[in-house]
């Protein structure tokens, strides 16, 4: 019977686990007096389904949260964005003046070439880990 | 609206086009790829003090003799206050002319005097150039000089115990001129090869 379970999870057709091609994650350096750093990237979802982005935790900072810096009137501010969606076959920039990664009081005081690991949740449950590196 | 609001409207716009391309005009002396160049229309700082990242008072008579760039922001913004101040740093890395570069001081002015203190600016400003000069005060200090510059700031979403809120602000970068006089104005985004061209030409042409 477990063998007949796991054949089937086998051929069973895969639940669309979101998966996306992320480039050039990096993170600003700042110095241990400023516990605020920002993260950047560029996402690709190459699948046919829109991915949501619902959650970002990382060990190396007590929280991780996607926010927007907005200019209006001249004046520049910050809106969190619970979710990020992106469309099927299209990329997303997080680079800096948009969108970044607001990641809050380093676990341990960063320099540049450290690599620090997040994971991003998705709406569908499913993870994805990936690699960032501090850049001064 | 009647014919008279019609023709006051009229009137004001014809003002208002007139003063425009009067102010244009005598904006001329340096042309600027990414500011504006207030020329004839530099108008004198009101007297201010804040204390710099040495604890020591920064005042109107602090900026002269220099050309100084501002950039008001605070500490706890991790988007665009750094990507400022490694713009400017850029452009410092961009200037080729040590005079040009002898004649230009940057300045970032926390608008959050709460959380950024001397010590906290010092390691911060320096971390992108050791040229740099932090500076904050009390907001009733900060205000008149912001309000002079047109800069807006408002702390947003604060609560008493609270410090975690955000700061909203005015993404410029202010020029002052030599006789401490506001000079000009880099709107955001800031690009750091075409502040480094304008900064050489203002220096050298004045």
């Amino acid at each position: 019977m477990p063998r007949l379970l796991l054949i089937l999870l086998l051929i069973l057709p895969g639940s669309a686990i979101a998966e996306l091609d992320i480039h050039n994650a990096w993170i600003k350096n700042l110095p241990p007096a400023v516990p605020v750093r920002a993260g950047y990237m560029t996402i690709h979802n190459a699948q046919a389904n829109e991915v949501s982005i619902v959650a970002i935790s990382s060990d190396a900072f007590a929280s991780v949260e996607i926010h927007r810096s907005i200019a209006e009137d001249g004046m520049m501010r910050m809106e969190a964005v619970p979710t990020l969606v992106i469309e099927p076959d299209s990329t997303v920039q997080l680079a800096p003046g948009g969108l970044h990664l607001m990641m809050m009081n380093p676990a341990e005081p960063t320099k540049p070439d450290d690599v620090l690991q997040i994971v991003i949740e998705f709406d569908d449950g499913s993870t994805q880990s990936l690699n960032m590196t501090v850049k001064k | 609206m009647n014919k008279s609001s019609i023709a006051i409207v009229a009137l004001l716009a014809l003002i208002g086009g007139f003063s425009v391309s009067w102010f244009i005009n005598n904006s001329k002396p340096v042309e600027l790829e990414d500011g504006i160049w207030f020329g004839d229309q530099s108008r004198a700082l009101p007297e201010f003090e804040l204390v710099n990242h040495n604890n020591q008072p920064l005042t109107r008579s602090s900026l002269n003799g220099k050309w100084s760039l501002i950039f008001f922001g605070y500490t706890h913004c991790p988007d665009i206050c750094p990507a400022s101040l490694q713009t400017m740093a850029e452009m410092f890395a961009a200037i080729e002319d040590p005079d040009v570069l002898e004649a230009i001081q940057v300045y970032f002015v926390s608008v959050d005097p709460e959380r950024d203190n001397p010590e906290i600016l010092a390691a911060y400003v320096t971390y992108f150039n050791p040229a740099f000069i932090g500076a904050t005060a009390a907001l009733e200090k900060l205000t008149p000089l912001t309000r002079s510059l047109g800069i807006a700031h408002d702390i947003r979403n604060k609560s008493d115990a609270s410090t975690n809120y955000d700061v909203d602000h005015s993404s410029a970068i202010v020029l002052i001129n030599p006789q401490a006089e506001f000079a000009g104005l880099f709107s955001a985004p800031h690009d750091a090869l075409a502040l480094a061209r304008d900064m050489t030409r203002i220096v050298e042409h004045n």
